[in-house]
């Protein structure tokens, strides 16, 4: 194999992973609330900015890449609190067009708050360099990526699944009025995942910053990518998401060189395929 | 026939009152596709996300039909119309068979495929740098090079085409796609073939959609690559729901406030994209009538008085 394709393999599996961490907190939010959230992207490229910000006024990119999920999993709160809740008796439509509603004005909101020109900070200085492969060399921060990627998303798999708040999540998405006939919140659970959801895109958006800098529309070609991800890997299935995403980090790397023509193309032609014969995805259940 | 009526005055009265006869004929162009989508969500109950991939189809086949045809307007206009239809029936086929939200990303995934082929396709589309080269209008010998005259051209050809949507919404087939949209279980109980009637809701659709396509390359004598992107559809369904899903007159009117708006606000504050969304997001929160709501309203209280 020639080290291009070898470094192709390689790159393609990091976005991939990142797919992966965006298409886990949409599996989140859209597998099980249900709430088609199209302003997934948006919150991404909004974690990027308040990553950037953070980097910008204290030089510290780990206190980044906390700050900043949690900055606007709080917004995602706020929107979910506010708005997602009386739209859920009106339906997808309006939810799906609600959302549509955030992508316009946090586009707008970062040109106005960061400007609409490209913003990039440098990979933290810890994670400089890299592992060579003969003539080309691999850096570290994508390790770094892939592992922090790999934690969060199993421990919030871990958390859904084994913790107590995890069960009485799960079974309030099953029977909602039956958990709260036994007197808990559901409400204030599901806004709670809401939350985590938003922060698994937030954080994606500031681990991608060193590589890809921010622009204001970063948001809009990722949110149509994760939800081909959630598609093709099955609403509300976490291996799906990972699955998926690295599948289609590595088709569009792989693409890239075989037949560059057709990389997006591919992806979405392959997420109607989805819809069409197998609507449960790869690894859904329902 | 009372609003028709006002809406023909106003639309033939227009170029003198306001003279920006190019920006009136955007808002014609762009109000048809805002009827197209409202016949899908208004009439039909369905969300279509992908309306520009049938805008961009008909402008492609419109500009294609005159420069390599040297085909007359109204020739390359049915072609266009038709390539829309044909589009819109295809995906419309596919997209029907996705349960809720899964037919929304089913239009969605097309107008992405649609959109990257199309930037690809240099050959026939002009790629990112869009497709030029398109003849001076002309119709029956008597040119229309001329903004007004391009102008009455396009409105004649919309206010007919409208006037065939309402006679359409009408309709016993009007009446079916209302009945889908409000039980469609009960609508195939009783024994119409639902899917059949989406997927011509579709086709019929896509012509508008291909027409206005159409029409608008005819403008700038040009088919820019934004006339079949996600913004474009987006655009589409803000001004859709901005003007009211409840009525073909709300769509109308929910595009020209768009267009009017975008192109006046652009000048004096850059970001009035972040106005607009504060807006949108408003009017589905508390006020899913949309602007033609309040028209209707005072209407009645002016009867009512």
């Amino acid at each position: 194999m020639s080290p291009l394709v070898e470094l192709a393999i390689l790159n393609g599996v990091v976005q991939g992973v990142m797919y992966a961490l965006v298409a886990a907190g949409l599996t989140l939010i859209f597998g099980l609330l249900d709430i088609p959230n199209f302003a997934h992207g948006a919150f991404y490229a909004l974690g990027a900015y308040a990553a950037f910000s953070v980097i910008s006024s204290t030089g510290n990119f780990w206190l980044a890449i906390v700050v900043a999920p949690v900055a606007v999993a709080i917004l995602g709160l706020l929107v979910d609190a506010l708005a997602m809740r009386r739209l859920a008796r009106a339906g997808h439509v309006y939810q799906i067009l609600f959302t549509l509603g955030l992508v316009l004005i946090v586009q707008e909101a970062i040109v106005l708050v960061w400007g609409a020109d490209p913003t990039s900070v440098n990979v933290p200085a810890r994670l400089d360099g890299g592992i060579p492969l003969g003539a080309v060399s691999f850096p570290y921060y994508r390790l770094f990526l892939v592992a922090a990627a790999a934690v969060v998303i199993g421990a919030v798999w871990l958390g859904l699944q084994r913790t107590k708040a995890g069960a009485i999540i799960r079974a309030g998405i099953d029977d909602p009025a039956m958990v709260e006939c036994l007197g808990i919140d559901v409400q204030r659970l599901f806004t709670a995942v809401f939350g985590i959801g938003v922060a698994l895109a937030a954080l994606a958006g500031a681990l991608i910053l060193p590589i890809r800098g921010g622009e204001p529309a970063m948001g809009n070609e990722l949110m149509a990518v994760s939800f081909a991800v959630v598609v093709i890997g099955g609403l509300g299935s976490f291996l799906g998401a990972v699955v998926g995403g690295v599948l289609v980090g590595l088709t569009q790397a792989l693409m890239t060189i075989v037949y560059p023509a057709a990389s997006e193309v591919a992806i979405f032609a392959a997420m109607a395929l989805v819809i069409l014969m197998r609507p449960q995805g790869l690894f859904g259940a329902r | 026939m009372r609003p028709f009526g006002v809406l023909a005055a106003v639309v033939v009265l227009a170029p003198f009152l306001l003279h920006y006869p190019t920006l009136e004929t955007q808002i014609l162009t762009f109000g048809l596709l805002s009827v197209a989508f409202y016949l899908l969500l208004g009439e039909l109950g369905f969300l279509s996300f992908g309306q520009a991939t049938f805008n961009g189809i008909g402008a492609y086949a419109t500009a294609r039909t005159l420069i390599d045809g040297h085909a007359p307007l109204l020739v390359a206009l049915l072609v266009g119309t038709l390539a829309g239809a044909l589009g819109a029936a295809l995906i419309g086929a596919l997209a029907v068979r996705g349960r809720g939200v899964y037919g929304v990303m089913l239009t969605f995934a097309f107008n992405e495929m649609a959109y990257y082929i199309a930037f690809q396709w240099r050959g026939v589309t002009g790629g990112d740098n869009g497709l030029g080269g398109l003849p001076a209008p002309e119709l029956f010998g008597l040119s229309l090079d001329d903004p007004v005259r391009y102008y009455y051209f396009t409105a004649a050809l919309v206010l007919l085409t409208f006037a065939a949507v309402l006679r359409l919404i009408r309709s016993p087939f009007g009446a079916v796609l209302r009945a889908i949209r409000e039980n469609e279980e009960r609508a195939r109980a009783i024994g119409f073939r639902v899917q059949r009637f989406k997927i011509v809701c579709f086709a019929i659709s896509g012509g508008l959609s291909g027409l206005a396509g159409g029409l608008y390359a005819g403008v700038f004598h040009f088919v820019p690559l934004q006339s079949i992107d996600l913004d474009m559809s987006t655009n589409i369904v803000v001004a859709g729901i901005l003007g009211g899903a409840g009525s073909p007159y709300g769509a109308l009117l929910g595009a020209a406030v768009f267009i009017v708006l975008s192109d006046s606000l652009s000048h004096v504050w850059a970001h009035w994209p972040l106005l607009f969304g504060i807006v949108f997001c408003a009017v589905v929160l508390f006020f899913r009538g949309g602007l033609w709501s309040i028209v209707q309203q005072r209407n009645s209280y002016a009867s009512h008085a």
